[in-house]
């Protein structure tokens, strides 16, 4: 038998409430991670990716936002019932976060060291003078140089590229069971982010950590995920082995997200055909939760069923998951 | 042959960031340090580099946005950096630009037709009862429809605004479009269908573009030839499949290598070179080659002799010591 999954979440339902009723922005997902894993979340802006990531985190903005059923395990525990006491015990210690813009996530009044030392004095019982050296330890772990110096400096005496390696050690720094990064590297220079995602998989291989990518970018989720989500409107659409999704699509809208993209191929040729474009954007937040395909109005599939009724979740091989009432079509 | 349209030459772009006071000169940061390239009419020239190598500033002071240090830049044979008032006034019509953030970008206070004829108004090319027309062609071809000229920019999505501002680039009919990250606030969804409308028009109304991107595959989809920057200076020149296929530049081959991609022939053969450390500072650049510090060949007489633009091949053209008249790349 494998091991149970360390995160596993079912039936998630997150409203919020807006100004034209209370919408569902994630609307029944389900997903597991087992440690050590990459499960990747792709999707345009607005499809629930972060607020997937919120939930987790037990940060769904408060009053206008809650959880109105479904489940979080976290190695069993169901994040979704405890006290916000607990989750602060959990949050930044079991559970962390690598924001997109190290700028703001950082507080800019202390030291690079002492926002890692926070967190290890808070979760894990340790002295100031442990905690600072613990601290040191995890900047150099991150590849900054002169780690005891930079842990005196303030974020903003800090390159973009090592602010966000500050961040990661401070994720990383309670050896967390689930790291979330959130679009970690998308204002990131492209060579540094290849150094930031080397970073991210030596750490996995050394913690076993299990680690939610979030990003709109395929390439980065063929290069470091085993497994990936696509999401739209607030729900999954597809869920696979990063390699059989992206060979395989089945859900029209994963098979735009790639095609859309201009790649760079092996070999470039005179050849540029347009682009695949997926016409129209997003839904607006009044539609989610309707009973239809919301993806309906962009897709060149859709039929009168689409419109009409929900496609629920269909199996096509090991662990691939489509809802689609077209799936055999898309690739 | 036929001149080019845009003919650039030792461009200098200098900004002071320290000014003189008794005993002590002022300092400055060469943000663009004598660039030189021609654009043929029709084309498409990218400048890609990564942030602060000076593609955006090149930009900004071709379209006389921001003041130069010295140089030339003859638009049509007219040196456009020796313009003043009203002859440069008449001579904007002629260029462009399309900006990154379609949001602030725009007069929010302004009619999505009043921000399209606003340029025409202030150059006062067409009468004002012709307008009309123009905006309704304007609409039609950026794939707008008429009754949103009435709409303000908040009721726009983010494509739809920068379709609004492409076709504001385009009243005045001019020759040069400059597009500076003009995609990469768009989600990928939407850039395709922008990406896919600025080439139709390219085709349909003969422009040329200067397309500025630090997005090394929107470029290769959409330039004929290509710059690469890296601090202040072009480091690489080369026609599309001259600098995908085989690049020669360390600077350049590194940062092919850095894009994560979902060809997995490409993720397979593509050994990735990893560049450490960090740029050093802009306003004190080393002597010799700027990338000599982080360059993983970088000889002794990298660190203190300044490699010249030099053709290798055939339109191909590399600022690097190691780069040998056989045109192999020395990583």
């Amino acid at each position: 038998m494998p091991p149970d999954p360390i995160l596993e979440v079912k039936g998630l339902r997150v409203e919020l409430s807006t100004r034209s009723g209370t919408v569902p922005v994630l609307d029944d997902l389900s997903f597991s991670i087992d440690a050590g894993e990459t499960l990747a979340f792709v999707g345009e802006s607005g499809c629930g990716k972060s607020m997937t990531a919120l939930a987790v985190m037990g940060l769904v903005p408060h009053p206008i936002g809650r959880i109105a059923s479904g489940s979080i395990r976290l190695a069993g525990e169901d994040l979704t019932r405890v006290p916000e006491k607990r989750m602060r015990a959990v949050r930044g210690n079991d559970v962390s976060m690598i924001f997109q813009e190290p700028m703001t996530a950082l507080n800019p009044v202390y030291t690079a060291g002492e926002q890692i030392a926070e967190s290890l004095r808070r979760h894990q019982d340790m002295g100031r003078r442990a905690a600072w050296e613990h601290a040191i330890e995890m900047l150099a772990a991150v590849g900054i140089p002169d780690p005891r110096g930079r842990a005196s400096a303030y974020p903003h005496q800090m390159s973009g590229g090592q602010r966000q390696r500050v961040m990661i050690a401070m994720a990383l720094a309670c050896r967390p069971k689930v790291l979330i990064a959130d679009e970690p590297t998308t204002a990131l220079d492209v060579t540094v982010q290849a150094q930031i995602f080397e970073l991210l998989k030596d750490l996995r291989r050394e913690t076993g950590t299990a680690l939610i990518l979030i990003t709109h970018d395929m390439g980065v989720v063929a290069e470091m995920a085993e497994r990936m989500i696509v999401m739209y409107a607030g729900r999954k659409v597809e869920d696979g082995m990063v390699t059989d999704v992206i060979a395989e699509p089945k859900h029209p809208y994963t098979r735009g997200l790639i095609s859309c993209v201009p790649h760079l191929a092996e070999v470039l040729t005179e050849e540029r055909p347009d682009l695949t474009e997926v016409p129209g954007v997003v839904p607006p937040l009044t539609q989610f939760g309707r009973d239809m395909c919301l993806f309906s109005s962009r897709c060149p599939l859709a039929d009168d069923k689409c419109w009409e009724e929900r496609p629920p979740e269909r199996r096509f091989g090991a662990g691939h998951v489509a809802a689609c009432w077209h799936a055999e079509e898309v690739s | 042959m036929t001149p080019p349209l845009l003919s650039v030459k030792d461009l200098t772009v200098r900004f002071k960031v320290r000014g003189a006071a008794p005993f002590r000169e002022a300092a400055y940061l060469t943000a663009v340090d004598g660039v030189t390239f021609d654009v043929a009419r029709g084309e498409s020239l990218g400048i890609v580099g990564e942030s602060g190598s000076g593609k955006s500033t090149t930009a900004l002071a071709i379209a006389r946005l921001i003041t130069h240090h010295s140089g030339e830049v003859r638009l049509d044979g007219e040196d456009l950096l020796a313009l003043k008032g009203g002859d440069l006034r008449r001579a904007r019509r002629k260029f462009q630009f399309i900006f990154q953030d379609p949001y602030s970008s725009l007069n929010p206070r302004r009619r999505a037709a009043e921000i399209v004829t606003e340029p025409l108004a202030s150059i006062g090319l067409v009468p004002k009862g012709d307008r009309r027309k123009l905006v309704d062609d304007l609409f039609e071809a950026v794939g707008l429809r008429p009754e949103q000229q009435n709409l303000f920019p908040h009721q726009f999505s983010g494509g739809q605004r920068q379709r609004i501002g492409i076709a504001r680039a385009l009243a005045p009919n001019p020759a040069l479009v400059i597009c500076d990250e003009a995609v990469s606030a768009l989600d990928v969804a939407v850039q395709a269908q922008i990406l896919n409308l600025l080439r139709r028009l390219q085709r349909e109304r003969g422009l040329t573009y200067l397309f500025i991107s630090h997005d090394l595959g929107v470029v290769q989809h959409m330039c004929d030839r290509i710059a690469v920057m890296y601090m202040g200076k072009i480091v690489e020149f080369a026609d599309r499949l001259s600098l995908f296929n085989s690049p020669l530049h360390p600077y350049t081959c590194a940062l092919l290598s850095a894009v994560p991609s979902v060809d997995p022939d490409r993720r397979a053969r593509t050994k990735r070179i990893l560049i450490t450390g960090e740029p050093p500072s802009p306003t004190s650049p080393p002597p010799g080659c700027r990338f000599a510090s982080r360059c993983p060949v970088a000889e002794p007489r990298c660190k203190t002799e300044p490699p010249p633009l030099r053709e290798v091949r055939e339109g191909h053209r590399v600022a690097c010591h190691l780069v040998g008249d056989d045109a192999r790349a020395p990583v």
